[in-house]
This record gives C-alpha cells, structure tokens and sequence, in this order.
C-alpha cells in the first residue's frame, strides 16, 4: 500500500481486512498485515481506529480466552493460536498507548479513546477468570494509559481533559486513584510532568460519582466497592511526594489550589502543612493569597496559632494588590481575619490606616470597598474611633503613621486620623464620595455587608451612573471661546490642537 | 321703615283674625307643652324644636297608626280583594246619566285647583273641524274659507230642494213643475249624474285659483325687490341730509379706538442690562457651586441644622451649608463666592471670579451684537468674536491658543505670585504678541475678512439635513470655517421659535454633527488631517453648543448614548486606548456641560470611563502617552474648579515620570500597573540642554502613531507631565492628605536626572521640586473631630392653637372616612327611630286588641244580660199565667 493512496481509501481498505479476519478467525495474516502497517507508523488514525474495532470484536468474543482447566490436556494449536493472538494484542496496546504520546492532537486523542475503549471491553470480557475479584480493571494498562497522559514529554492538558471524561465512571476514578502514588516522582521532576500531574489531580473528585457509572463491568455497583479510605491514603501518599517538589510560581499556584479545594480536608496530619502555608505567604502575588487561605482554614478548623500572622497580612497590602485579579479574595480574607474583636486596637489601627492610604491610590471601586471595610473595623472595634474623633491632639504636621514601617504595631497608626478619608470626600465620583462621607456622621450601628460591592467593577460603576437618571439637565452656562472655554480651560495650555 | 309703615296699615280684619288665632292658642293647656331645654342661647338662631306638644302629637301618630297600622291589621289574615273604585259603580242609587255627570264633575274638580281660578277655560283647547282655533286663525291657506263658505254647494251633496223632493216630497198632493212624472230609478241616475258633474266643476276651479294664486305669488316675488330698493335709496337720502362727520369727531373715535400702549417696562439702560446679565451669572456660578457640593440631592428641604430649641415644628432655620470657616496662611478663607456683600463677591479668589464674570458679561453682550464694532476696541482680551473664525492659515490658527493661554498664565501668576518667577519663563518667548496689539487687529481683520468672504461664497439658507448622508454631502470639501457658517445658517432657518417641529429636527442635527464629529476623529490619520480634525473641532463648537442650549434634553440623551457605545467598544479591548474621537467628545463634553457637578448624569461616566482607561490600559507608544496625558489634562480641566481628586491621574503621572527615570542600578524602582517597573521609553538620551524649544506644549500630531519616540517629545512630554502636575498640585492643595498624594510623585522626582533637558524643564522640575517640599512643610494637618452629639432638647409642648374655634372638634381624617363616619351615625339614629316606632306600634295594636277584646267581652255581657232578661221576663209571665192558673 503506497502513501498515496488517498486515507478514506485506505481506512477502507483496512476494515475490509478486519472484517475479512473477524469473520473467519483462521486468517491471522490478515491481523498481521493491519499490525504491520499500524507499526509502519502511516495512517495511524484509521489503523487505530481498525485495531480497536478488531479487538473489542475477540475481546467480546472470548477468543483470546484462556482457560485453564487443571488435569486437562491443553488443545495444543488452539492454544498457540490464542497464545499468538494474545501477543499481538499486548504488543498492539503498547503501541496504541504509545499513540497518546504523539505530536498530533487527533492521534492523541483517537489514541486515548481507543486505549480506553479496549480497556473497558477487556475489563467486561476478562481474559482469565479471575472469579475471585470483585471487579477486574486491567491495572497494567491503565498504569500505562497514565503514565503517558502525564508524561514529561509535552503538555497534556487536552489529554487530561478528555480523561476526565472517564473519571466520570466510579471504578476507572477509583483505580487512578489507586495507581497514581504509584506513578508520583519521588524527586524533583520536570515541570511538564507537575504541570500535567497536577492537573490531573485537579480533576480527580475524591468522592464517588453521583451517577454511579462504571466502565469496565457490565452491571453497576454489584460488586464494585468504592472505597473512600483507599482513596484518602492515596492521597495522602501523594502528597507526601508532591510537597517535595520544587515549585515553580505557577504550579505552586496550583497545587495550593488542589490543595485548599479537594487535599486538605483529607489530610491526615495538616497541621504538617503550616509551615509549607507560611514559606508560601512570603512568595508574594496570588500565591501568599492563597496560602492566606489556607491558613486561614487551619486556623479555623485545627486551632493554628502561629506568630506574626498579622504581621504578614499586613505586609500584603500594597498598592500592586489592585490590579490583581485576587483583590475581592484579599478584601474578604482579611476581613475575615480581622473579624475578631479581641485584636489589639493598634494592629487593627494600622490595618485602617493602611486601607485608607492605599484608598489614595486605588481605582474608585476599590476605593468604595476600602471606605466600607475601614468603617466596619471602626464599627468592630470602638477603640479606633480616635481615628475619627481626636479632640485632644489639635494640630499636627505630619502624620504619625509610618507607612514604611513593617510591622503594624509599630506603625504608631493609633495617634493618627483618617485623613485619606477626608480627602477621598473630594473624589471625582460620587459614589466614592458618598462612601467616604460616613465619617462625618455618627456610626451606624450594623456594619456594611463587604460582599455585596466585592466584586464591582469599574464598569460596573459606569453602567449605574449612565442608567442613573435625573431630571436635572445642567448645561455650562458660559458661552465658550472656540474650542476653549470660557473659564478653567486647561487643554489648550498643555495642548497645541 | 318701610316695615313700620306696612305695620301700621294692618287691617282690622288681620288684627281680629290674628287674635282669634291667639285665643285659640291660648286656650291650649300649658301642662301639655313640653319646653325643651336649651343648653346655649345663640343670638340670631331660629329654633324648630324649642317646644314640643307631646299630647297633640300623639294623638297625631295615633291617628296616623289608625289610618295605616290598623287598616293593615284589620286585613291581616284576609285575602285581598278586587276594589271597584269607579265613581258610583257600586251605588245602586244612581242612574247612567248621573254616574256620567259626577265622574265628568269629579275630573273637572281634579283639574280645578286654586291656582285656575282666574285661568278661563285656558287649559281647553277649542278645536274646529280637528283644527285648533289658532292654527285656522294664522289663515295660512285662504283656499281653507272658501271651500267652507260654499262647502254645500260645491261639495258632492244632494240639493236642499232634490232631498226634500226625493224623500220627503209631496205624497200624493203635490205636483212637480215638470212633465211627466219620472220614475224612481231616473231619478236616482240623473242624481248620481248630477253630483259627479257638480264635483268634476269644483275641482276644475280649485285647480284654476290654485294656478292664479301660484302665479301671483311669483309675479309678487318679482315686484319685492323694486318695493324694497325703493324704500331703501330714501333711506340713503335720508342719510346724505344728516350733517357730514366732524373731522373733530372723526378723531376722537380713533383716538378711542386706537390700540392702547400697555404699561410696560422702561427700557434699560446698559448699565442695568449688564447689571443683570451678572446678577444672572453670579446666581448661575451660585448654583453651580451648590451643584458642586452635591447640595442639589441631598439637601432638598431638610435643614442640617437643629438648634436646641427646636420644636419638630419644621420651622426652617435659614443655614449655610456648614463650613469651617478657616484661613490659610495667605489670609484666604475657605469659604467661597457664596458670600457676596452689596453685590462684590469676597471670597479667596475676589479678583478672579470678577475678572471672570466680567469677562463672561463682555462675551455674552458681544454674542448679542456680533458685529465689526468689535474690532475697533482696544482691550486685547476681546477675543471673543474668534469664535466664528478660525484660522484658515496656520499661523493664524497658532495665535488664538496663545494668546489665551498668556492670559489664562496671566491669571495664574496672578494667583501664584510667589510662583511667578517660573511661569514668567514660559511667558517670554510669547509676551512679543502680548504686545504687538496691532498684530493682533490685523489678524483679527484677517480673519474677519475671510469669515466674510465665507459668508458671501455660501448661501443663505440651508435646509437640515435628511440623514447623515446628507450632512456629509454638505460639508464635503468645506473648510472648517464654512462648515461652521452652514451650521449657524441651518440654525438660525430651524430656530425652534420659528416653527413646531425645529426643535427635534434641531436634535436630529445634533447628533448628525457628533457622528460627523466621530468620523472626522477617527479618519484622522495623519498631522495633516489631526489639525484639520481639531480646527473643524474648534470652529463647529460654538454652534453645537447654541444647539445644546436649545435643546439639552437631547443634547444630554445623545452625547450619554454616544458615550455608552464608546464604552460598550473600549470593553471589548480594555488594555487599548481607544480613538482620537473620544477625547474630541470629552473636550466637548465639558464645554457642553457643567464639569463641576458633585453628580451629573453626563460628566460622572466620563470620569469613570476616563479612570478605567488611565488605570488599565497599557502605556507603551507614543500614542499610548500622549494619550494619557490629553486624558490627564482634561481631568484636570473638568476638576479645575470643583478641585476634586481622581487617584488614576497622578498614578498616570507618576508612570510617566517613571518612564523618565534612567533605570541603570540593579535594583528596581516600584510603579503600580499599568506601567512596568522596566519601562524607560522616555528617558532622554541625547543632551539637549542646548536646545532651545520656542513651543513645549504638546501637538496633536502627538497623538498619531508613530513608530518610535523622538528626542523632541520625550522632552515635551516630560516638561508637560511636570507642568501638569504642577497645576494637579495647586488644585488639590486644600486636601488634608495631599502630601501623601503626591509622596511617589516626589520620590520619582528625585530619581530624574535633568541634565540632558533644556533649562526651561530644568526650572519647571526644579519648581515642582520646591512647591511639593512647600506644601509638605506648611502642611498643617487638624485632627479629624466629630461633630459633638447635641443633647437631645425636651419636648416643649405648647398650648394648641385652632384658627377657628366654635365649640366642635373636627377630627382631622379623610374624607372617606368622615363620609363613612357620617353614614354610621346616620344609621344609628335611623335605627333607634324605628326601633321606638315598632315599639309604639306594637303598643298600639296592643291597646287595639284589649279594646277590641273588651268590646268583645261588653256584647257578650250584654247579650248574656239581655238573654237572662228575656228569660227572666219569661219566667215572670210564665209565673204570671200560672199564677193566674193557681187563681182561676
């Protein structure tokens, strides 16, 4: 067969050899001549595709059965014949997984397909009666079928992707589950490799399928046992190793993720994690957020207490924190932090004092949560109302406050004032101005619900105020001057138009 | 006095009935007059119910019940029965004719009643043959007499003579005058013969007469006229004789006719228009700084102040909104123009607010006169009429946004006077035109003379545009001062005062200009094109500001609807300054409106729209900056005078400056996004401090794309960038915090090196520098201090006092509800009234059945009394003859 002979044609060809073959098994050349023009490594798609056809057919057809009866002389061509087919199809399958691996993306993913599709078939039509085993999913090749969807070679995120079809049926979840400690390296990897491991773990659910499917049985749940303490020790296993790695930024990133959407709870010792939470704190960006999180969550549930905790909180919010996409995270994370009313009033202090000053800098919207967020520590706290109302100090040149200062305690926040606020009553938008107005009248007495305005953006904002409508139309009453105007123009001094 | 006569002339007859009638009363016993007692006297008051006469009027519903009650229950248990209550049916007494006679009396007594006593026989209708009496007498149809007159003869009827002959004639004695007796059959034939004969006549002369007298009417109708002329020519003669009117008369009936002059106004004087004119604009400036407090929403009725005093009475306590009145270190106060003393405004700008009315009272009377007068004056600031012309050539174009600009400098070294060592820098090289007035009138002559010419080459009239399409077709290949003059002509056609439908076709052409405004920002691609762009711009803007002032609704509704698209685009790309065409709206969005609002439904989306950009998208280009900083400048035009603080802006500025910092050590200095740390696109590289630039501002050709940065902007944009954080500086002065505002700004400052720049960049870093040291140090920071709580006043309740008191007390309710109120007592009273008159009812049957019963018992007494007399006298004669028997 030439190369260029046309694919449709050759797919043709090659169903006709396997239906030639399925029908009359006594034909192995023609087997061979599919097997030997799949290795020739041409039209794998159609050979893949072919090849499955042919082996789901013997796998459903107990061809390649074998049964070994004790006392009973084996018929010895039949049973060279199995023999033979038997090797074919394990060579097939390496091949077939080997497919995965490949630079095409359909391949790959014809490759997957086909892998797992003889893989069901073989777990519904076992090759060797194995009675005793509740339920048969040929470990071997699903170790295989792994370990190239998360190999080091290249990114497999479509791979992955298509897996987690498959993880939709209980018993295939299960024994990834199972096989994967397995497959975990024990020392640094490549980054492909965390990449695509990672994800995959992204993927995997820790609990059984709502829908109790199953691939590789023919009825349901009757003896299949989904076991979620195997799962737990799994994880656990894995996690031991993953932890080791060394991250980089963006996967470090995602195992925090993993780790604070499906691991922890399962964990056996988190308390463990502490420390990997507080080196993951100091790593800046959205990763310290989320090991902000993550403590968060130990303190909560397992009575973390760790020193300087606040310290690193506060050392969080910088001016870059606004043009983060994690900012509303951050903004509700301390405020969850900061809801304790047994905090010291000057850490909580230095935490207004510090909303506020950043609130100089801030896109408006931002600048309305931080408004919010400084009025409910105020309202938590009546201690900082020295912040609103200091009568005794008079007049001051500088602000006490010490913006550099690192440690909030030290910030020397308490003998201030909140005059951010006071200037933000200037701010360009009402709504801002509005906000920032509370501290002219008396508190209220039930804080300001954060979530709401949490996730407000600016374009939020401008679609309110254009859909705003008053009835006051004003118009500049003073006639301009060409295209200057009459008073406070200022385009034409900067501008040469 | 008439009443005291009328007295007197009683007549003895009315006296003696009147004591008849007293006498009757009179004898009326007092025991049976119940005096109701009255609680108050009211003078004047008419009383009904004073006394009441218990025993007459029980008698009086005694004998109602008799009439009522107790026929209903003498029937009661009885079927009914047929009553025939035809007058005398049921008499046998009374004959047919009698029967007649009573029922016609009794309709003639019915219809006899006081009033027709002197009424004869009005209500009867005479009639004569079916017609009434009044209808024949109109004699509307003469024919109607005759007929009647000889009805006898003419009609079909038998002869006097031929009925007495033929049914009661002669007999057997008499003989007829004719021979030979005929027989009866004849007769009858010749009658029949005679009658039809006698019928055909009568209808041949009606028809004759009714023909004559149609004739005659025709013939009369014909004569009227002549009659009638006839008589009126006499009256004309009649006329004619009467004396001619007197021109004396003749002018007074004008006179008297003549449309009276209403009372009116006198005519004001110049002084008084201008007067006005700035009463007008100090009370719009007024309005528009309550505006800029937000005052407008929030401060509709409710006063802010309470004193201790008050009494929830809602008595308005006159208040200014409440400031601390402070002064800063140059004894300015920081209360503004609101306080205004014998019409001078005192506030910390005086002399600028004046300057500036005066100047907006000068512009708005040259609107008014728009004429060459102007030219004539001397005052360089009269530059006002420009506004209709713009230069065709350049450098006319170059010498208006000069000379505006040394007089806005002008006004700034005013109010910064110890600044004004810098600012004399930028004012030199420009001060030759300052002077050369007679330049200036040239130009101006110039330019007059080419608006002129405009005006000449362009006809008079043009009609609004159908659709854009059209408007295009229009301005195809017009210069920017002919498309002005086409504006103000389609204006001044449609002006909505002139007819109904203007003002929407006005609005259409308002937004027909905003999309010719897109098109001209958008297609502009090169410099050519750019300042062509911006002088239509500049030349179009006076007249799309005359229509937004006729129409602001639309003008308002389209330029927000021009706005959400833009910003529904600029979503799309958020990290990508959008066109030129959008800072074209908002340059014109803050001549159209007023930017210092606290909120306006315009200015606020443009604020929002101009952060999202300033903070979002990426500063890479030269476009990219420029970009920024034209945003820049125009957030500080909009806040110039409202002094409101937008965070992106000086983040923007500082990115900027950042771009200037040579970045050659290791160590990274921090910008916040959108800027990167690493970026150093400005940073000047040549040594330009030879240089000399006799223009540092910023062109439009600025804003094209251009693939690299020149040496030449990358001064300007610097110089610009300092200078207009400078004016950032001085405007946000007043802010508690403003140090800290401008904290990076500082520090980036220190990192430039300024070497390189011409010294004018040097002075006006090295000025920044100084100013921003100045303000850290003068700073004087208060403590934020809460209003302290007042103590809450007890209520003090005062006596209630009613306008009109007359002993009732009106519930103040709705009145539904006093409706229902009333309906319920109603109902109340109505039923304890029937209440007691079922009571006196049953009463009634009551004593009824006892007297009936007691009648009842009394005949049967009597009867047993009778029997038992008739027996006993029975018994006696029976006893008497058996006596008798005994005796015998």
């Amino acid at each position: 067969m030439s190369q260029q002979e046309k694919p449709a044609k050759i797919s043709k060809l090659l169903r006709i050899k396997a239906q030639e073959f399925l029908s009359n098994l006594n034909r192995p050349q023609c087997l061979e001549e599919i097997v030997q023009h799949f290795h020739s490594g041409s039209d794998t798609l159609a050979c893949l595709l072919t090849l499955e056809m042919v082996f789901c057919n013997v796998l459903k057809d107990k061809v390649m059965h074998l049964e070994y009866v004790p006392f009973k002389s084996i018929d010895n061509t039949n049973f060279h014949y199995k023999e033979w087919l038997r090797n074919v199809y394990e060579n097939c399958f390496t091949k077939i997984v080997e497919c995965i691996g490949q630079e095409s993306q359909k391949i790959q993913l014809q490759g997957l397909s086909s892998a797992m599709n003889i893989l069901s078939y073989e777990g519904k039509y076992p090759l060797d009666n194995k009675s005793n085993l509740e339920s048969y999913v040929p470990l071997h090749k699903l170790r295989a079928v792994l370990m190239e969807i998360i190999s080091s070679r290249q990114n497999k995120t479509n791979m992955i992707n298509k897996y987690t079809e498959y993880l939709m049926y209980d018993d295939i979840l299960f024994f990834t589950w199972k096989v994967l400690p397995f497959l975990t390296a024990k020392c640094n990897p490549k980054e492909v490799y965390m990449v695509n491991y990672l994800l995959l773990l992204e993927k995997m659910q820790t609990s059984r399928n709502i829908e109790a499917q199953i691939l590789c049985g023919t009825d349901a749940g009757a003896f299949f046992n989904f076991d979620e303490a195997v799962i737990k020790k799994s994880l656990n296993k894995i996690w031991h190793c993953v932890m080791l790695w060394e991250h980089t930024p963006q996967t470090h990133k995602q195992l925090l993720i993993i780790l604070l959407e499906k691991a922890l709870p399962h964990l056996e010792k988190p308390l463990l994690l502490t420390d990997f939470f507080m080196d993951s704190l100091d790593v800046g960006g959205p990763v310290s957020l989320l090991a902000l999180q993550g403590i968060f969550t130990m303190i909560q549930v397992h009575n973390l207490d760790y020193p300087n905790i606040f310290a690193k909180l506060y050392s969080m919010f910088e001016p870059e924190i606004f043009h983060t996409k994690y900012k509303a995270r951050l903004f509700y994370l301390s405020d969850l932090f900061l809801s304790s009313t047994h905090l010291p009033e000057t850490l909580v202090a230095a935490f207004a004092k510090r909303l506020a000053r950043l609130a100089l800098v801030a896109p408006s919207e931002d600048v309305i949560i931080i408004c919010h967020f400084v009025g409910n520590l105020i309202l938590r706290h009546p201690g900082l109302k020295c912040l609103l109302n200091n009568a005794n100090s008079g007049m001051s040149n500088e602000d006490p406050y010490i913006m550099e200062e690192r440690d909030p305690l030290k910030s020397n926040a308490i003998s201030s004032s909140l005059w951010e606020l006071q200037t933000l009553q200037q701010h360009c938008q009402p709504s801002v101005a509005t906000a920032a107005r509370f501290i002219n009248a008396p508190l209220p007495s039930v804080e300001w619900d954060l979530g709401q305005i949490l996730d407000n953006t600016g374009d939020d904002i401008f679609d309110k105020e254009v859909k705003k409508f008053s009835k006051l139309i004003v118009l500049q009453f003073e006639k301009p001057n060409g295209g200057a105007l009459s008073r406070g123009e200022k385009v034409l001094q900067f501008w040469d138009l | 006095m008439a009443k005291i006569k009328n007295k007197k002339r009683k007549t003895a007859d009315q006296v003696h009935g009147r004591k008849e009638a007293m006498q009757a009363k009179k004898s009326m016993n007092p025991f049976e007059i119940h005096v109701n007692k009255e609680k108050m006297r009211v003078l004047g008051k008419k009383n009904k119910n004073d006394r009441g006469l218990p025993g007459v009027s029980r008698a009086k519903a005694i004998e109602k019940r008799k009439h009522t009650l107790l026929q209903e229950y003498k029937v009661a248990n009885k079927s009914n029965k047929f009553m025939d209550k035809r007058i005398g049916e049921r008499n046998k007494n009374m004959t047919e004719e009698d029967k007649v006679m009573a029922r016609f009396s009794a309709v003639r007594v019915k219809a006899h009643n006081k009033k027709s006593i002197f009424n004869l026989a009005d209500d009867e209708v005479l009639t004569h043959k079916g017609q009434t009496l009044s209808e024949i007498e109109k004699f509307e149809d003469p024919r109607s007499d005759d007929e009647d007159n000889d009805y006898e003869q003419k009609s079909g009827n038998l002869e006097k003579d031929f009925v007495g002959d033929a049914h009661f004639g002669g007999g057997l004695f008499r003989k007829t005058g004719k021979e030979g007796a005929k027989t009866h059959k004849e007769l009858i034939d010749q009658l029949i013969a005679e009658s039809k004969k006698r019928k055909a006549e009568k209808q041949k002369t009606k028809e004759a007469t009714l023909e004559l007298t149609e004739k005659l009417d025709s013939e009369w109708k014909d004569l009227m006229p002549l009659i009638n002329k006839n008589k009126k020519t006499e009256e004309d003669r009649d006329k004619e004789s009467t004396p001619k009117v007197d021109d004396y008369d003749k002018v007074m009936r004008e006179l008297r006719f003549e449309a009276r002059g209403t009372v009116s106004d006198r005519l004001k004087t110049e002084d008084e228009i201008a007067k006005e004119e700035k009463e007008k604009l100090e009370k719009l400036e007024k309005e528009r700084l309550d505006r800029m407090q937000g005052f407008v929403e929030e401060k509709s009725n409710k006063p802010t102040h309470r004193s201790a005093d008050d009494l929830d009475d809602d008595f308005v306590y006159e208040s200014d909104p409440e400031y601390m009145l402070s002064y800063n270190n140059e004894g300015e106060s920081n209360v503004k123009v609101d306080a205004t003393i014998n019409g001078k405004s005192i506030g910390d700008n005086e002399d600028n607010s004046d300057e500036e009315n005066d100047e907006g009272d000068e512009e708005e009377a040259e609107g008014e006169e728009e004429d060459q007068e102007e030219e004539s004056e001397e005052e360089p600031d009269n530059l006002s009429d420009l506004k209709e012309s713009d230069g065709e050539n350049e450098d006319l174009e170059d010498e208006k946004p000069k000379t505006q600009t040394v007089k806005k400098l002008g006004k700034i070294t005013e109010k910064f006077k110890e600044e004004a060592r810098k600012n004399d820098t930028i004012i030199l090289p420009k001060e030759e035109t300052f002077n050369t007035k007679e330049m200036i009138q040239d130009d101006l002559q110039k330019r007059k003379e080419i608006m002129e010419k405009a005006r000449n080459e362009l006809p008079f009239t043009f009609s609004l545009p159908d659709s854009y399409e059209d408007l295009q077709k229009t301005f195809e290949n017009q210069s920017s001062n002919h498309q002005c003059v086409i504006l103000e002509r389609m204006i001044k056609c449609n002006h909505p005062s002139l007819s109904a439908g203007n003002k929407e076709n006005l609005g259409v052409l308002f937004a027909y200009i905003l999309q010719h405004l897109n098109d001209i920002g958008s297609e502009a691609t090169n410099a050519k094109s750019i300042k062509e762009c911006f002088n239509i711009f500049n030349a179009i803007v006076p007249q799309i500001y005359e229509l937004a002032q006729l129409n602001p609704d639309n003008a308002h509704n389209s330029l927000r609807e021009v706005l959400k698209e833009k910003h529904e685009e600029y979503k799309k790309s958020p990290k990508k300054y959008p066109g030129l065409e959008l800072l074209l709206f908002f340059k014109l969005v803050s001549i159209l409106f007023s930017t210092s609002d606290f909120r306006h439904q315009v200015i606020t989306p443009c604020f929002i729209f101009m952060e999202q950009m300033l903070n979002k998208c990426k500063v890479q280009t030269q476009i990219d900056i420029s970009y920024g900083l034209f945003l820049c400048t125009l957030i500080l035009e909009y806040t110039s005078l409202s002094k409101r603080y937008l965070p992106a802006v000086v983040n923007f500025l500082g990115g900027i400056l950042h771009m200037t910092i040579p970045k050659t050590s290791v160590k990274l200095i921090k910008v916040s996004p959108p800027f990167k740390s690493t970026s150093s696109h400005l940073v000047l590289v040549e040594d330009k401090s030879k240089k000399t630039y006799d223009n540092l501002k910023l062109s439009s050709a600025d804003l094209l794309d251009s693939s690299e940065i020149t040496e030449d902007f990358q001064v300007r944009a610097f110089y610009n960038t300092v200078k207009l954080i400078e004016e950032f500086v001085n405007n946000l002065k007043d802010l508690s915090s403003n140090v800290e505002i401008f904290q990076g700004i500082a520090n980036y400052l220190k990192l430039v090196k300024v070497d390189k720049y011409p010294k004018v960049v040097k002075e006006a870093k090295l000025s920044l520098e100084k100013l921003l040291e100045n303000n850290r140090k003068e700073r004087k920071l208060e403590f934020i201090v809460m209003e302290a709580k007042k103590p809450k006043a007890l209520r003090l309740y005062e006596p209630k006092i009613v306008e009109i008191y007359d002993g009732k007390k009106f519930k103040v309710q709705s009145r539904e509800k006093a409706a229902r109120d009333k309906m319920l007592h109603k109902l109340k009273k109505e039923q304890k009234g029937a209440l007691r008159e079922i009571r006196r009812d049953k009463s009634f049957l009551g004593r009824v059945k006892i007297s009936q019963k007691l009648q009842s018992d009394k005949e049967r007494k009597d009867k047993v009394k009778r029997i038992f007399s008739e027996a006993n006298i029975q018994q006696s004669e029976l006893n008497a003859i058996d006596r008798k028997k005994k005796r015998k």
